[in-house]
């Protein structure tokens, strides 16, 4: 249980996809711009790190066997993709209203590096892996991007009334903002159980 | 012996990631293939045959996210035709009959009820942050006519398709480029940017209901309502309202000597 709590704490506050690894970058800057879209976004995150984790970290399992683990990337990204379209079809054909909600970040996020990072780092760097610890890991790294995006999004919407230097608008600002949000993410590097 | 061993060993190496993706691959397809038939989703056909219609400006200015999810709104019955302005009267009909009711709406262009930029006096001179709206929180804008364009160019950048310039600092509509959406007019803070029908031949294009001796003070382009164009309309068309000449365009027959009469050559013709 403890492990399970460090696994959780590690991808959304020490290891954050989005503000220590860098991954997932796009997404982050570029559906920032209102919280209801940030938050549309994450939870697609969520539920995609989520099915992708437990489906790759069992594929991995194939792969270890048959001793070709060099097709890890590739395979990685043509099991989520391809899921990411079944999902994609059954959500349209059963939860129209979800459907709308995720609306183009489903398809948007397949090929997310996050997605696959989550899917690399569960075989590569979590401890004592199994399914189990694979998918709380995926949805902790989840909930952890859509944390940053939501914080990003609520600074982006205040901003709009700031006074910002012509020349800093737009683009310059979200990366300044990113990185001092990163820096402060960076204080969590300190924690350890 | 030896050698045949190693040399299974190496073509299963070969083999297997050949095999692994090629299985995978075709697995993924069939799923995507089967689920996408099993699970496929009927939309309305309706929604289709009237998006194609719709003018396809995506402008917005109906209220709906484009004109996909307006043809949605137009089939469920949430909107009203009307609504839209960028579409012209014949597919307008033609989507009429594809939902089997609705209101086609007058056909409508879009003018700048102004003529005053340059010409009209500056009541201050306005240095700061934002657009016309801005402008007009401050004392009612910067023009010294309480109607007045401010210039500002609000609607300049509103506009989708590039329609509206500025001209001497007061905003001019493109008729050839404009779509009617009528985005301008929700910006435009005076409310100075109008519709008339598009059958006019003539606008007046100031908006002030000041006196014409106050209206002479500020501005040498403003209706001062004389009444000339009133007594030289042969058809009746023109009359006074509010210090200011109306034009029925019921009534008009775009003889264009109301524009010839005026003092302040603020009948304009199209």
């Amino acid at each position: 249980m403890p492990y399970v709590i460090f696994i959780i704490i590690n991808a959304i506050f020490i290891n954050n996809f989005v503000l220590s690894r860098f991954l997932g970058i796009c997404p982050f800057l570029g559906v920032s711009k209102k919280t209801d879209t940030a938050l549309g976004m994450g939870i697609a995150v969520i539920f995609v790190m989520s099915v992708a984790s437990v489906i790759t970290f069992a594929l991995n399992l194939l792969l270890v066997k048959l001793n070709v683990e060099y097709l890890q990337t590739i395979v990685f990204i043509l099991v989520i993709a391809g899921l990411i379209q079944l999902v994609e079809i059954v959500i349209k054909r059963f939860s129209p209203s979800l459907y709308s909600a995720l609306g183009v970040y489903l398809p948007l996020i397949t090929t997310n590096c996050a997605v696959l990072g989550v899917a690399v780092m569960n075989v590569s760097e979590l401890a004592n892996a199994n399914i189990l610890y694979a998918f709380i890991n995926g949805a902790a790294s989840g909930i952890g991007f859509t944390l940053a995006i939501l914080i990003l999004a609520g600074i982006r919407e205040k901003m709009a009334n700031a006074d910002i230097p012509e020349s800093f608008k737009g683009f310059p600002i979200t990366l300044i903002i990113s990185s001092l949000m990163a820096m402060a993410f960076s204080a969590f590097s300190g924690l350890s159980f | 012996m030896l050698l045949s061993a190693n040399g299974l060993e190496t073509a299963l190496e070969i083999i297997y990631p050949v095999a692994i993706l090629t299985v995978l691959a075709i697995v993924f397809a069939i799923l995507i293939a089967v689920f996408s038939v099993k699970f496929a989703v009927k939309e309305d056909e309706r929604v289709t045959a009237v998006c194609e219609r719709l003018a396809g400006a995506n402008c917005g200015a109906c209220g709906y996210a484009g004109c996909e999810a307006f043809a949605k709104a137009l089939v469920a019955g949430d909107a009203q035709l009307t609504a839209c302005n960028a579409t012209k009267k014949s597919a307008k009909e033609e989507i009429v009959n594809i939902l089997g009711s609705g209101d086609l709406g007058e056909e409508t262009i879009v003018v700048c009820a102004c003529n005053g930029g340059n010409v009209c006096m500056d009541k201050y001179d306005y240095q700061g942050y934002g657009g016309c709206a801005s402008i007009e929180l401050l004392a009612g804008g910067s023009k010294a006519c309480p109607m007045g364009c401010i210039g500002n160019g609000t609607c300049v950048q509103e506009c989708p398709h590039d329609a509206i310039d500025l001209v001497d600092g007061v905003s001019i509509v493109n008729q050839e480029k404009c779509v009617q959406c009528g985005l301008c007019i929700s910006h435009c803070p005076k409310k100075i940017l109008k519709r008339i029908p598009a059958k006019a031949q003539l606008y007046v294009a100031c908006s002030s209901c000041d006196k014409g001796k106050d209206v002479r003070a500020y501005c040498k382009a403003g209706c001062i309502a004389c009444g000339l164009c009133m007594r030289n309309c042969e058809a009746g068309a023109i009359t006074l309202k509010n210090n200011i000449a109306v034009i029925d365009y019921d009534k008009c027959t775009g003889c264009k000597k109301c524009a010839e009469k005026c003092p302040s050559k603020c009948i304009k013709i199209l």
